[in-house]
């Protein structure tokens, strides 16, 4: 993959946006309200989502590797890197087949990612305890996501809506 | 930008979020679906390996397990059991509450610790037969 210097200081941009938005969930425990392992808002997505949109689905994956790594290494939890990583890349290859049909708007996509996403932290509980009873779980995270989702989504839609006067995508 | 995203939701949206629901549901019945209250045993598995087994019926008070680098109290009782204590980052363990049905478990996924109730279990102690 090629970038140019425009294209590697957006998605270096975006890794950092995609840091902080983690970390400032980590203020907002959902799990509070929620406890189940793992339940989160998904802040971060909204950056996933954006980048997809904007940069193609190789910038985007690159963003979300780049994150993952480096919110491993920064909260010094490399064992929540393979977590994050199954979940992310679950998120991402949802949200890349639900784009493609054109018939969807953000809102659906980001629902898509959102579920996928949980499927995907699940996935990973499992192979990590060696147990299926993480999946007595998901019942309420895929219903969760449906809330995060459309939450993220809506933080999309206001970010492109708020962008589509600027030339910082085009080209 | 290479591929203009809609922005006002579209009927395919609520499409997409009613198959999450779905599968949500399908999910559901299958796992949640029979639960037992009677006859309950605690299976208390760390790192994939069982180290503790528990009979409800007896009312067993609280126990402490380690786990990984963590240490968790769990109060077991005729009706349930939870995890009162742990010094995991998350205590999301501690906040699950208690769980009274079996199939039903919590899991505290710092400490690799899972604690699982599984039903209608004979009593273990109970006299198999009279005689006489």
């Amino acid at each position: 993959m090629k970038l140019t210097t425009k294209q590697l200081t957006l998605c270096a941009l975006l890794t950092a946006m995609a840091l902080a938005l983690s970390y400032l969930e980590n203020l907002f425990p959902l799990s509070l309200a929620i406890p189940i392992p793992g339940v989160k808002l998904g802040l971060a997505n909204i950056v996933t989502l954006f980048a997809l949109y904007a940069l193609g689905a190789e910038q985007a994956l690159l963003i979300l590797l780049s994150r993952c790594l480096l919110g491993a290494l920064f909260a010094g939890n490399i064992n929540a890197l393979f977590f994050s990583l199954l979940g992310g890349l679950c998120a991402m290859g949802a949200m890349i087949v639900l784009s493609r049909r054109q018939v969807l708007s953000v809102y659906g996509v980001s629902v898509g990612g959102a579920a996928a996403h949980n499927c995907g932290q699940i996935a990973a509980a499992m192979l990590t305890l060696g147990s299926s009873a993480p999946l007595y779980y998901l019942p309420v995270l895929l219903a969760v996501s449906l809330l995060t989702g459309g939450l993220t989504g809506l933080a999309a839609a206001c970010l492109f809506q708020g962008l589509s006067h600027t030339d910082l995508m085009k080209g | 930008m290479r591929q203009p995203p809609k922005l006002r939701p579209t009927l395919w949206d609520f499409l997409t979020a009613l198959c999450v629901a779905a599968l949500a549901v399908i999910v559901a019945v299958f796992q949640w679906r029979g639960g037992q209250t009677q006859g309950l045993t605690a299976v208390v598995s760390v790192d994939g390996a069982e180290v503790d087994r528990v009979f409800l019926g007896y009312a067993a008070g609280e126990k402490t397990y380690q786990a990984g680098d963590y240490t968790l109290t769990v109060e077991y009782d005729q009706d349930g059991a939870q995890v009162l204590a742990s010094d995991c980052p998350t205590r999301d363990c501690v906040h699950t509450g208690t769980i009274t049905r079996s199939g039903q478990s919590i899991v505290c996924l710092p400490g690799r610790f899972i604690l699982h109730l599984e039903g209608g279990a004979a009593d273990p102690n109970a006299i198999d037969a009279v005689l006489g």
